[in-house]
């Protein structure tokens, strides 16, 4: 185990539980910030319990809110009014 | 408009309609969902996507050939929401963002209520639940889950999308975070989920 924590800002002040938690969540973390975050959460409950909850609801809401298909008709009707602009 | 002001590019007819084919009308399924989410109207959405599209093409020589699409798209339909839809709305009066974010920005964050939310009792929201949930969350904080979470844009492309530096975009989406479980945790309350 090395101490560099890959979260550590600019200022090299630690972050907190919720920060780490939170660049994961986002989808913005590097592979090394993952892995760091995975053997934290072996030692931290907290962050164990909030990581379940929020990765669960992200996937609900992927599975849930996208939508489906536009309106077959609104590619043509979009096409038909840039012809008629254009000409 | 600022979407005049980039350098243009200069594309022939049958340039404009390969970039507006292949590169701009494939997120027509995102940028419909992203309008209705914002209008809650089926109808309002189709328009608004519509208009978006329509500009898309009358500006087409600010976008270059081969950048990012699918972020410009989302720009572009998120001003005309704001520019055209929002001001037809009669919406509250909006709270004061700034002081919000400071104030999530804060130490104290973490001490902060963490949501009374049960993985067991989001198992069981298989209906409408969550999408009702997003629904009703204010539209800058629906917007952000949205970017982020169902379309995959990264802060540098939300910060872009939305005018806001990149630090907003990340106290703003966990505040969404926070408000959308608040929302099913109250849901959840009433369905009886958490008396475990
Ligand atoms: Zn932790």
């Amino acid at each position: 185990m090395n101490n560099l924590n890959p979260f550590a800002k600019p200022d090299h002040s630690k972050p907190t539980c919720m920060e780490m938690l939170q660049t994961i969540l986002d989808g913005e973390a590097t592979r090394d910030q993952k892995e760091y975050f995975k053997a934290h959460m072996d030692h931290c409950m907290p962050c164990y319990k909030s990581y379940d909850l929020d990765m669960a609801l992200k996937q609900l809401v992927q599975s849930k809110c996208c939508g489906g298909e536009a309106p077959s008709d609104l590619i043509q009707k979009i096409k038909n009014q840039i012809e008629q602009k254009s000409s | 408009m600022e979407l005049e002001e980039l350098p243009k590019q200069h594309y022939s007819d049958k340039v404009k309609s390969e970039i507006f084919n292949n590169e701009f009308l494939p997120h027509i399924n995102s940028m419909y969902n992203f309008g209705y989410r914002l209008t809650l109207d089926r109808d309002d959405a189709k328009d608004l996507v519509q208009d978006t599209y329509l500009k898309a093409y009358r500006f087409i020589e600010s976008f270059q050939k081969g950048t990012n699409a699918k972020a410009w798209l989302f720009r572009i339909l998120k001003n005309s929401f704001i520019n055209d839809y929002r001001k037809k709305s009669k919406e509250p009066t909006k709270v004061d963002y700034q002081e919000v974010e400071t104030y999530y920005n804060s130490d104290e964050v973490d001490r902060q209520i963490t949501p009374d939310l049960r993985i067991e009792s989001l198992k069981d929201m298989i209906g409408d639940e969550i999408s009702n949930a997003l629904n009703s969350l204010d539209v800058d904080f629906k917007t952000v889950i949205i970017l982020c979470d169902l379309e995959g844009f990264k802060y540098e492309e939300m910060a872009k999308i939305l005018d806001i530096p990149i630090g907003t975009v990340r106290s703003r989406l966990h505040r969404a975070r926070n408000l959308l479980k608040e929302k099913l945790s109250e849901y959840a309350k009433s369905m009886g989920y958490n008396k475990a």
